[in-house]
C-alpha cells in the first residue's frame, strides 16, 4: 500500500538536531527543549525529492503553452501516469497527498478532449466551495491558453436563467452530488446534448463518501450511468482521494468498476515532524492537566513569532473563535494594521470565506484558526506549522491535517495537542498505537435496502425498468413488483414506469443533516444586516437568546432567535466571557418490531425516537476560563425518529453478577463501545451513521461517559442522579440510526444480534490491552489500567451475559498469530470474518 | 405455517404492525450484495415490502392507493386505432370565423387560420421532471364547417410512442402552436417525452402563440386569478356543467389504468375539449 509507505513515521535515531532559525525544524528542537516533558511521542517523516516528467507528446501544444503561460514546465510523475491511464481509457484513481497537484491530473485529460472533440465532463465535489475554486482555476488556465472551453458550476446557486445556457454551452460542469441527484438526473431529457457527449465523469474527495453517504453516492453514479447509456455514452471515471487504507477498492466500490490506482506521489516534500503532545499536569491531587487550548495556544503563539505560517485545527466552531481571539490579542491589537490572524470555519458567508482564502494563498495571514472544514482540498497556499487542537477522530483525518503543512523541500511541523477526552490521553500515553495505526478503511453499503428502495424510486422516475434490466449488480425486478403494489410504478409485463404525481428525488436527502439555513442579523445601531449562516444542526448549539455568536472573535450577543424564520438578530458586544451550551441526548423506544432472547437478557429492534436538548449555556470567562455563569435555554427539541436495535439485562441477573450498580453502568457503556465497533464494520457504515447509547430500558435515565471514564447517569431533566437512587435499573445498550427516518441498519444488526455479541468477546479477548483500548471498550484512563475491576473485564462480563448459550465450539480466537502490530490491525483482524 | 396464515402476516408486515421472524436469510443480504453475489429472489418482496412499510410510516406518509374494483364501464372515448391508443374526432361548428388573425397581441403578425393548431395536454401530474407524462394529447384546428376537435389517450404506458408519432402528424411546415401557458408546461414535457422515446420532437423551433401572457397582461388584476377557466367565464360567458377539475384528471387516468371506471375518464376528454373551444375562442377574442 503505497500510501501508507508514504507516510509511515520513521523515528528519528538521534533526535533532533540543531537547524538554522525560522524554520520549523528550529521550532520543533526549541519545543523539544522547553517541553520535552509535554512530548510523549515525536516521528519523523522524511522529505523525497520530485519525480518529473516531461510534457506527453499527445498533449495538445495549446494546453501545454497554457501550462507554460502559468509556469509549468513539466509535470509530476504521477499526473503523467494519470494522463497515460486516461488516455488507456481506463477508470483512474489518483491517491496523492494535499497540495501534490491532483489537479491536474483530470484537468489534463478533460480540458484536452473538450479541445480536440468537444467533449463535455462532469465533476462533482462535496462542497460549492471546493466547486466555485475549481471553476475559478479553470479560467485561469483557459485564460492563459485561450482554450476556448467553457467551465460552469451548476448548483443551488445557479440562477433560473443561467441553467439552460450551462446545460447547452458547458464544456466542463462542476456540480456536487445532491444537485446530480436532485437537480439533473430528474431532467436529463434538458441535458440531452451534455450526456450524449458526455466522456469524464470527476469525483474528487472520494475518501468523503464513506458509509451512508457515500452508498448514497454510488446509488446516484448506478442512476448516471443508466442515463448516459439511455444517450448512448459511456463516460470513464477520474477519482481523486486523500490517503485512505483502501483507496482502489473503494474507487471500485463506489463507482462498481475496475480502477486502476495511481498511488505514488511525485510531488516533491520537505522532512516533515509530528509531535504528540500532553499538556503538563497542574494539579498532581485531581491529576488534572492544562487546557489543549491553551498549549495550543502557546505552540502556535511561538511559531507564529518565528515567523512561521501556521494553521490551528479546533474541533468546534466556537473553538475556532476562541482560540482566534486569543492570537489576535497577541498578533492583531493594532486595527490599523491588516489582520495577521484569521479564522475560517462554516457559517461564514460565502463571499467573506472566498476573502479569507485568497488572503491565506497570498500569504498575507500569519496564523490561520479553522474546523474540519480546511481538511477537504481549498487551496490556501503554503504553510509551515499545523497544530491539532485534539485529536480528530480518525487516523486518516489526522494526516490530513499535518498534510496541509508543507511548502516544496521546506521542513514541516505537526503538533497533535491531547484533549482530556479519554481517547486523546490514550493516544498520547501509548504514542505506538497512532505511530502503527494504518489510516481506516472507507466503506459503503450501496445495497443498503433502504437506500435502494430509495434511489430504485429515483431510478425509474427517470427512466423506465425494463424486464431483466440490472441495476448495480442486482436484478431490482422484486423491488419493482413491491412499487408497484404501492402505486408509485405502473407494470406493464415488460417494464415498470412511474406514475406517481411526486418527484422522489427531493424525499431522498443524501446527507443526514436537515436543510434550513439560519441567517444572523446584525441589529447593532439600528442595522439590518446578515452577517453569518448557520446551519440548521448547529442553530441550537450557538444562537439560543443570550448566546455570544462570535465571527473573526468579534462577539455578537443573540437578542432574538426567531425559529420558525429560521432568523437570530444579534448586536455588537463587549464582554470577557463566550457561552457554552449545555445538551443532552434521550432516547425513547415507540415500537418494537421483533424481540429475541439474547443469552440472559433480551435483544429488539424497532422505532425509537431521539430527542437532543439544549436545557442551558455556561458563561466562560476567557483566559481564567472559570465559569461565571448560567443561562436557560429554551428551543424545541431536535428530534429524530429513526430505528434502533438494543440489548438489555434484566435487574435480577445484573445485582448477581455485579458488585455495584456503577459497575454494571461501566459495563455496559464498555459493551456499547465494543458492539458499537463491530456492529459498524458489519453493516459498513461510518461511526457517524450509527450511535450509541446506554440509557434505562424505560427512558427514566440515560448514561455517558463523564470524561474520566465513568459512566454518569443523568435523569429525564437532564441532572445527575446517582445509579443507586433509581427504583428500576435496566440498563440498555442502544446502536441507532443516526437519520431521519432511519436508513435500516437496526434490521441486519438484529437478525445478526448473536453474531455481533459474539464478535465484541472475540474483539475484547484478541485485544493485548490489559484494562481496555480505543481498540476494544474505548479508551480508559491511567487509574483504570491497574484497577482489579477494569473497564474491559467489566464490558466482557456484560457481553457474556448477552451471549447465548454456545453450541458448537469452545473459544474464538479470530486468527492466531499477529501480522501487525497495532491495535488497529487487532480491529480489523479480530472483526472481519 | 398454513397459507392464510402467511398472507395475514404479510398484510401486518405491510401495516408495519408485526416484524417477520423468517427473514433472517434476507437480513444478512447487504453484505452478500457488497461481495457481489446476486441475490436470490424468492425471499425478498417480503422483506422489502417491511422496508417500505418503515419508510412510508417514517418519511413518506401516502395512502396506499385504492384498489379499484374491477368496474364494468370501461368504455374509453373513441376508437382504438392502435393497441391502447384511442382517437376520438367532432367538430364545433362555428360561425364568421375570419380567414386570417392578427396575432400582434403575441408578438407574430397576421396567421392565417388553416395554420393554427390548438393544443392542450393531460398529465399525470404536476411534478415535473421526466416522470411525469401526458396521457392525453387534445389539439384544435380550423376547417370550413367549423372547429375540429382530435383527441388521443393512451390506456397502456406503451401506447404512448404511437399517440406522440400521431400527434407529429398533425403539424405541418406552416403550423403555429396556440396554447394556454404550453410554453412553459406542455411543450416542455412534450419534448422531454419524445427524447424519451427517441424521436424527434415537433414541437421545437416552432412560433408557438401562448395567450396566457396576453391575457394576463390585459386582465391581470381584474379577477381572481388569470387562469383558463376564469378567463372563459369572464370574457367569454362559458359556464361548464359537470366539469371535472383538472387536477382531478391523473386520479381519473389512473384509476382506469389500475381497471377502475372510465366514467372519469371521459369527464377528462369532455373538460379537455372545453378547455380547447374556449382556447380557440380565446384567440379569436384577443385577435379582435
Amino acid at each position: 500500500m503505497p500510501p501508507a509507505t508514504q507516510l509511515a513515521p520513521h523515528r528519528h535515531a538521534t533526535g533532533l538536531l540543531p537547524v538554522p532559525e525560522k524554520t520549523s525544524q528550529a521550532l520543533a528542537s526549541r519545543l523539544g527543549r522547553k517541553y520535552g516533558d509535554r512530548i510523549t511521542g515525536c516521528f519523523h517523516l522524511p522529505g523525497r525529492e520530485g519525480e518529473y516528467a516531461p510534457f506527453p507528446d499527445d498533449l495538445p501544444p495549446a494546453l501545454a503553452a497554457a501550462l507554460r503561460a502559468r509556469g509549468i514546465e513539466r509535470l509530476y510523475s504521477h499526473q503523467a501516469e494519470a494522463w497515460a491511464a486516461a488516455q488507456r481509457g481506463e477508470h483512474t484513481v489518483v491517491v496523492t497527498p494535499t497540495a501534490s497537484g491532483k489537479t491536474l491530473c483530470y484537468t489534463l485529460p478533460v480540458v484536452a478532449a473538450a479541445m480536440r472533440k468537444q467533449s463535455k465532463a462532469l465533476y462533482l465535489f462535496p462542497t460549492k466551495a471546493l466547486a466555485q475554486d475549481q471553476v475559478a482555476e479553470l479560467l485561469e488556465l483557459n485564460a492563459a491558453g485561450n482554450l476556448g472551453v467553457r467551465a460552469y458550476t451548476f448548483d443551488g446557486d445557479t440562477p433560473g436563467d443561467a441553467r439552460q445556457a450551462v446545460r447547452l454551452h458547458g464544456d466542463i460542469v462542476v456540480s456536487n452530488p445532491d444537485m446530480l441527484h436532485q437537480g439533473i438526473l430528474p431532467h436529463h431529457t434538458k441535458w440531452a446534448q451534455f450526456f450524449e457527449n458526455l466522456q469524464y465523469i470527476v469525483i474528487d474527495e472520494i475518501h468523503s463518501y464513506r458509509g451512508v453517504f457515500g452508498s448514497h453516492l454510488a446509488n446516484v453514479l448506478r442512476r448516471l450511468k443508466r442515463v448516459c447509456a439511455f444517450y448512448g455514452a459511456k463516460p470513464q471515471f477520474i477519482l481523486c482521494s486523500a490517503t485512505i487504507g483502501n483507496p482502489k477498492e473503494h474507487a471500485e466500490a463506489v463507482i462498481e468498476d475496475t480502477v486502476t490506482a495511481i498511488t505514488r506521489s511525485g510531488a516533491p516534500t520537505g522532512d516533515k515532524t509530528v509531535m504528540l503532545w500532553n499538556p503538563p499536569v497542574v494539579n498532581p491531587d485531581l491529576g488534572l492537566r492544562a487546557s489543549a487550548r491553551s498549549q495550543s495556544n502557546r505552540i502556535a503563539r511561538l511559531a507564529i513569532k518565528a515567523g512561521l505560517k501556521t494553521l490551528v485545527f479546533a474541533q468546534s466552531r466556537t473553538m475556532v473563535e476562541v482560540l482566534t481571539k486569543y492570537l489576535k490579542d497577541v498578533f492583531d491589537h493594532d486595527p490599523r494594521k491588516p489582520p495577521r490572524i484569521r479564522a475560517y470555519r462554516g457559517g461564514y458567508l460565502p463571499n467573506e470565506r472566498r476573502e479569507a482564502e485568497r488572503a491565506m494563498r497570498a500569504g498575507n495571514v500569519d496564523g490561520i484558526v479553522s474546523t474540519s472544514a480546511l481538511e477537504l482540498g481549498v487551496d490556501i497556499g503554503a504553510l509551515d506549522v499545523v497544530v491539532l487542537n485534539g485529536y480528530p477522530g480518525s487516523v486518516a483525518a489526522t494526516w490530513q491535517r499535518v498534510g496541509r503543512a508543507g511548502r516544496r523541500q521546506q521542513p514541516s511541523l505537526g503538533v497533535l495537542v491531547a484533549s482530556s477526552d479519554p481517547l486523546d490521553q490514550y493516544l498520547v500515553r501509548h504514542p505506538g498505537f497512532f505511530e502503527a495505526a494504518n489510516p481506516e478503511h472507507a466503506r459503503i453499503a450501496p445495497d443498503q435496502p433502504l437506500i435502494l428502495l430509495d434511489h430504485l424510486r429515483c431510478a425509474a422516475f427517470e427512466l423506465p425498468f425494463l424486464r431483466g434490466e440490472s441495476y448495480g449488480p442486482l436484478d431490482p425486478s422484486p423491488w419493482l413488483d413491491v412499487l408497484a403494489e404501492t402505486g408509485v410504478l405502473h407494470s406493464e409485463g415488460e417494464r415498470w414506469d412511474w406514475i406517481a404525481d411526486s418527484y422522489p428525488a427531493n424525499a431522498v436527502s443524501l446527507r443526514s443533516v436537515a436543510d434550513g439555513n439560519f441567517v444572523v442579523v446584525d441589529r447593532t445601531d439600528g442595522r439590518q444586516k446578515i452577517i453569518a449562516e448557520v446551519d440548521y444542526s448547529a442553530a441550537a448549539l450557538t444562537l439560543y437568546e443570550g448566546a455570544i455568536h462570535m465571527i473573526q472573535s468579534v462577539p455578537f450577543q443573540v437578542e432574538r432567535l426567531d425559529w420558525e424564520g429560521r432568523k437570530a438578530y444579534v448586536t455588537r458586544t463587549h464582554v470577557d466571557y463566550y457561552t457554552d451550551a449545555i445538551d443532552y441526548t434521550k432516547l425513547k423506544v415507540l415500537d418494537r418490531f421483533d424481540g429475541a432472547i439474547a443469552g440472559e437478557g433480551s435483544c429488539h429492534h424497532g422505532e425509537v425516537h431521539v430527542v437532543r436538548r439544549v436545557s442551558g449555556y455556561k458563561k466562560i470567562r476567557y483566559y481564567t476560563h472559570e465559569n461565571i455563569g448560567y443561562g436557560p435555554v429554551t428551543l424545541p427539541d431536535q428530534e429524530l425518529h429513526t430505528t434502533a436495535v438494543w440489548w438489555q439485562l434484566p435487574q435480577e441477573v445484573l445485582e448477581a453478577a455485579f458488585t455495584s450498580r456503577q459497575a454494571a453502568l461501566d459495563g455496559f457503556l464498555g459493551a456499547a463501545y465494543a458492539l458499537h465497533l463491530v456492529a459498524s464494520v458489519s453493516v459498513m457504515a461510518e461511526a457517524r451513521d450509527l450511535q450509541k447509547a446506554v440509557g434505562s430500558g424505560d427512558g427514566a435515565w440515560f448514561a455517558s461517559s463523564d470524561g474520566r471514564g465513568r459512566g454518569q447517569l443523568r435523569g429525564g431533566d437532564g441532572k445527575p442522579m446517582d445509579p443507586a437512587a433509581t427504583d428500576q435499573f435496566v440498563p440498555t445498550v442502544y446502536l441507532y440510526d443516526a437519520y431521519p427516518g432511519g436508513i435500516g441498519l437496526s434490521e441486519p444488526l438484529h437478525q445478526r444480534r448473536d453474531e455481533l455479541v459474539r464478535k465484541a468477546r472475540a474483539l475484547l479477548a484478541a485485544c493485548d490491552c490489559r484494562a481496555g483500548c480505543p481498540a476494544c471498550v474505548g479508551p480508559v484512563l491511567a487509574a483504570d489500567e491497574t484497577s482489579t475491576a477494569p473497564p474491559k473485564s467489566l464490558a466482557n462480563q456484560v457481553l457474556a451475559l448477552l451471549e447465548p448459550a454456545r453450541t458448537g465450539s469452545g473459544s474464538v480466537p479470530a486468527s492466531g498469530s499477529g501480522s501487525g502490530p497495532g491495535p488497529a490491525g487487532r480491529v480489523r483482524r479480530g472483526v472481519l470474518p | 405455517m398454513n397459507a392464510t396464515l402467511e398472507r395475514l402476516r404479510e398484510l401486518r408486515q405491510q401495516a408495519g404492525t408485526v416484524a417477520a421472524p423468517a427473514a433472517a436469510a434476507a437480513m444478512a443480504r447487504p453484505c452478500e450484495a457488497l461481495a457481489r453475489v446476486p441475490a436470490p429472489r424468492s425471499e425478498v418482496p417480503a422483506h422489502i415490502r417491511r422496508l417500505l412499510g418503515l419508510r412510508e410510516r417514517l418519511r413518506l406518509p401516502q395512502p396506499a392507493p385504492a384498489l379499484p374494483s374491477p368496474a364494468s364501464d370501461r368504455r374509453v372515448p373513441g376508437g382504438e386505432i392502435e393497441d391502447g391508443l384511442y382517437f376520438v374526432e367532432q367538430l364545433t361548428p362555428w360561425a364568421d370565423v375570419p380567414p386570417a388573425i392578427d396575432a400582434s397581441f403575441g408578438k407574430l403578425g397576421t396567421l392565417a387560420r388553416e395554420h393554427l393548431l390548438h393544443f392542450d395536454t393531460e398529465t399525470t401530474g404536476l411534478a415535473g421532471g421526466t416522470g411525469t407524462r401526458a396521457f392525453m394529447i387534445g389539439a384544435a384546428d380550423w376547417q370550413p364547417e367549423g372547429l375540429r376537435l382530435r383527441q388521443l389517450t393512451i390506456t397502456t404506458l406503451t401506447a404512448e410512442v404511437a399517440m406522440l408519432r400521431h400527434f407529429a402528424q398533425w403539424l405541418g411546415p406552416d403550423t403555429v402552436l396556440v396554447s394556454y401557458n404550453g410554453k412553459c408546461y406542455d411543450a416542455p414535457l412534450l419534448n422531454t417525452r419524445y427524447r424519451l422515446a427517441r424521436l424527434p420532437s415537433p414541437l421545437s423551433g416552432r412560433p408557438h402563440l401562448d395567450l396566457l401572457h396576453p391575457s394576463r397582461r390585459r386582465w391581470k388584476g381584474r379577477w381572481e386569478n388569470c387562469r383558463l377557466g376564469t378567463i372563459e367565464r369572464q370574457v367569454l360567458g362559458v359556464v361548464r356543467e359537470d366539469d371535472l377539475p383538472g387536477s382531478e384528471a391523473p386520479r381519473a387516468w389512473l384509476d382506469y389504468l389500475r381497471g377502475g371506471s372510465a366514467r372519469d375518464l371521459r369527464r377528462v376528454a369532455d373538460h379537455n375539449a372545453q378547455d380547447l373551444r374556449s382556447l380557440a375562442a380565446l384567440c379569436l377574442h384577443l385577435a379582435t
